[in-house]
């Protein structure tokens, strides 16, 4: 199932704002209550929700990338932040500060449960904490032209959504690497980058308030949310959307 | 090469021809491949590929160990840039010249193409059937106007065929300005208003912004006031006179630097100069407003280089274009010394050693110098066996002539061949971790001597452990804690190793070391005898935990947290 929200009024990057994971979510503070509602109805029941911020920025969703073996933070988290994280999270999530040059993590990775894209200039080093903490292989990549990755894809165990202009060529040789069907598309009304404006995990996703219902459907039928899924039909509409937008 | 300037007849020519054309340069060292090539398709089915590289897959696992290759990651670098991909074996020779530059990505430093660096000259070149030009941009364009042919040439032959042009500058209470036809100035005047401080520079009128309400009230500051409106009024005077000849002339060029400056010429409820197509500022640096110095800017904008063909051009400008490079490089390493940095380790010769019975024997200079000279030599080679030979040498005293010196040094050839396979069977040893033999040859150290003192003997094994043994300054140490042998780590530091030699990296054993198994033995052995030796000089942490003791301390921490979260 997907929901909308927006983090404050007129802010509807809630990317930027939050993480999703399969084993936990990560709000940033300060975001307004409807925010925060939408994440813990759907989400409490079964996962805790966690507010924080990292290096006292709310940006967490850009600072910090993970999946439900572990979370990575960026060197300039506080110790209180990283101790706050640690007693919220389960015991089976792994937290790890990342001493990285390209201090964005969430803009620089994205990654599912199995797998991760990387910028093709991080550390040798960086790439071994993440195959260790987060459990998965790891691979550099630029997505259409660009080296951030998280910004310009999401990814969930059952599917991707890439930015609109990466090459049909592209889309087929990622897919048979990381053994998931990918598709294009954007959210918020036609943002490009998709990690802005877009959470997900195996059975929920968020996206901003502004997307478009063409949009929202996209979403749902690339990561595989709609219980009653007919691909016929959003099939149909995925190609108009394409279409319309390339 | 030759030069010229537009009003040259030979000029007017070819612009009136019309078949000029502007061109862009391509640097000579890199030829940018013009179309990356979009033909390559895979041919699997499965679309097992990766298009970066060029390259089809039979399986998947073959698929991603490909994505991990740095080769890859230089493909995708180089697509980045809009480059062709490189095939592997020519990824494997670029690694073997070490030219790993643009792997490391984005701190390369990106050099000024030849473009780039004539647009920095405000030049364009122009290109005439063989012959090509090079002349200043502004005199076909606008600072913001595009290459365009049409309208350069409509320009050219506007600006170049009636010859008129104004220079006006303006700086600092100086005016200098003239009218020129031709390359003759037909109106020109210079004058010149005490409105600079004195000592602190700037003018007047800034000093009294800055300052706010407090102006000086001195008799400079109120006289350099005045100045500055007389100043004003006077070029407006002379610009005024010369009205008519502004009027016709094709192109102004002004230089007018600050806000002040700008505001004489553009300032007022009727500027001096109205903003139109003609106005151009003079893109160079200009000295001091003279009239000398409006001579020589019009001289230089009205310059032009006519090469020969294209290669000339590009040799030409490459080698103008190093130039600035290096100086601009050696200016930026002169200025920045990093003092953090520990300097390189210069390996200086020792000071020579006048004997007594050297000096007393010797009498003539030249003499004196070739013995020098010698011993020089001898010295240097005893030095580095001085632990083999401690024996031979204290019994025999130095050889004093010099005809006797040849046959001992190749005696000393001959020792030093010994020594060096004597070290590499250590060092054999040593990579292989066989502790007992090393065991045997510490224990024989002794036997050799002729004195069976304890003190002795004890001296010379602790010689023989801490001793160098290859290029590196590596000790035994060293190279046991290279090779990940522990056990032969820990019978060293038994056996007196000093854990606190460095080599030629300055590094001690424990830094040297990348096994973390072996830097727990030698945490743990810190740990035993704490005294034994200087751990802090050997980077040995003393007081880490254990892993078990961690655990330990993170569960009390937790249950810490819990009571106070409750």
């Amino acid at each position: 199932m997907a929901r909308i929200t927006n983090y404050q009024y007129k802010i509807n990057d809630i990317g930027v704002f939050s993480k999703l994971t399969n084993s936990y979510a990560l709000v940033a503070d300060g975001g307004s209550t409807s925010f925060y509602r939408a994440f813990e109805n759907e989400l409490s029941k079964r996962i805790p929700v966690i507010h924080t911020s990292i290096a006292g920025c709310r940006i967490i969703g850009t600072l910090c990338v993970g999946n439900k073996n572990g979370l990575l933070v960026p060197n300039s988290t506080y110790d209180t932040e990283l101790q706050h994280i640690k007693s919220a999270l389960p015991d089976s999530v792994e937290v790890k500060r990342v001493e990285e040059k390209l201090s964005a993590l969430g803009n620089v990775i994205v990654c599912n449960d199995y797998m991760a894209l990387v910028h093709p200039d991080l550390d040798r080093e960086t790439e071994e904490i993440i195959a260790d903490t987060l459990k998965v292989e790891v691979f550099r990549q630029t997505i259409a032209g660009s080296v951030l990755v998280g910004t310009c894809s999401v990814l969930n165990n059952q599917g991707g959504l890439f930015h609109p202009k990466t090459s049909v060529v592209d889309l087929e040789e990622l897919s048979s690497l990381l053994q998931i069907p990918l598709t294009v598309g954007t959210v918020n009304r036609g943002n490009r980058l998709i990690g802005t404006g877009l959470v997900v995990n195996d059975w929920r996703a968020f996206s901003g308030r502004n997307s478009e219902w063409k949009e929202i459907d996209v979403i749902k039928s690339t990561f595989k949310l709609n219980e009653s899924h007919s691909p016929t039909a959003s099939d149909s509409l995925r190609a108009r959307l394409i279409e319309s937008l390339t | 090469m030759e030069s010229g300037n537009v009003f040259q007849d030979k000029f007017i020519e070819i612009l009136k021809a019309g078949d000029i054309k502007c061109i862009l340069l391509e640097n000579s060292e890199e030829n940018v491949a013009s179309t990356p090539e979009k033909s390559w398709k895979s041919q699997n089915p499965n679309k097992m590929s990766c298009s970066y590289c060029h390259i089809d897959f039979s399986d998947v696992s073959v698929q991603r160990e490909h994505y991990k290759l740095d080769w890859h990651r230089f493909n995708l670098k180089q697509s980045l840039t809009g480059k062709d991909p490189i095939t592997e074996q020519d990824f494997e020779l670029k690694i073997g010249n070490d030219d790993l530059s643009s792997i490391s990505g984005s701190d390369s430093e990106k050099e000024d193409t030849l473009n780039t660096y004539a647009a920095a000259q405000g030049k364009i070149f122009l290109q005439s059937g063989n012959q090509i030009f090079s002349l200043y941009k502004c005199l076909a364009f606008k600072k913001k106007d595009e290459l365009d042919d049409k309208l350069m040439i409509k320009n050219l032959n506007a600006s170049c065929v009636y010859k008129e042009w104004t220079v006006l500058m303006v700086s600092g209470g100086h005016f200098a300005g003239a009218v020129f036809k031709g390359m003759e100035p037909i109106v020109h005047k210079t004058f010149h208003c005490y409105t600079v401080r004195q000592g602190q520079g700037g003018s007047q009128s800034s000093r009294d912004n800055k300052s706010g309400g407090s102006n000086a009230k001195s008799a400079g500051a109120s006289l350099r006031r005045y100045n500055e409106q007389a100043f004003v009024q006077h070029v407006r005077k002379i610009v005024k006179q010369w009205e008519q000849e502004i009027w016709r002339s094709d192109l102004i060029f002004y230089r007018a630097s600050g806000p002040y400056n700008k505001s004489i010429l553009f300032g007022g409820s009727n500027p001096i100069l109205e903003k139109s197509d003609k106005l151009r500022k003079i893109p160079f640096m200009t000295r001091r407003a003279t009239f000398a110095e409006v001579l020589r800017v019009h001289k230089e904008l009205s310059s032009m280089q006519i090469y020969e063909n294209m290669e000339f051009v590009v040799k030409h400008l490459d080698k103008h274009r190093l130039l600035c490079r290096d100086s601009k490089r050696n200016r930026s390493r002169s200025s920045q010394i990093n003092r953090a940095k520990s300097r390189e380790i210069v390996s200086r010769p020792l000071p020579i050693n006048y004997s007594p019975e050297n000096n007393s024997r010797v009498n003539s200079c030249s003499e004196n110098e070739e013995t020098e000279h010698v011993t020089l030599d001898s010295s240097l080679q005893e030095i580095s066996f001085d632990h083999l030979q401690e024996f031979e040498i204290m019994e025999e005293p130095r050889e004093k002539t010099s005809k006797k010196k040849k046959p001992k040094k190749s005696k000393t050839k001959k020792l030093q061949e010994q020594e060096t396979e004597r070290k590499n069977e250590l060092i054999d040893i040593l990579c292989q971790g066989r502790i007992f033999k090393l065991k045997d040859l510490i224990e024989n150290i002794g036997t050799n001597s002729d004195e069976n003192e304890l003190n002795v003997k004890k001296e010379l094994q602790i010689n023989f452990v801490n001793e160098i043994l290859d290029e590196e300054g590596n000790s035994m140490m060293h190279i046991a804690a290279i090779n990940e042998h522990k056990e032969l780590v820990k019978f060293l530091l038994e056996n007196d190793c000093d854990p606190c030699k460095r080599n030629k990296k300055l590094q001690t054993p424990y830094s040297a070391t990348s096994s973390k198994e072996v830097r727990e033995v030698m945490k743990e052995f810190a740990k035993q005898y704490p005294e034994k030796y200087n751990y802090n000089k050997a980077q040995i942490p003393l007081n880490t935990l254990t892993p078990e003791e961690l655990l330990e301390k993170k569960k009390i921490q937790k249950k810490l947290n819990v009571k106070k979260t409750r």
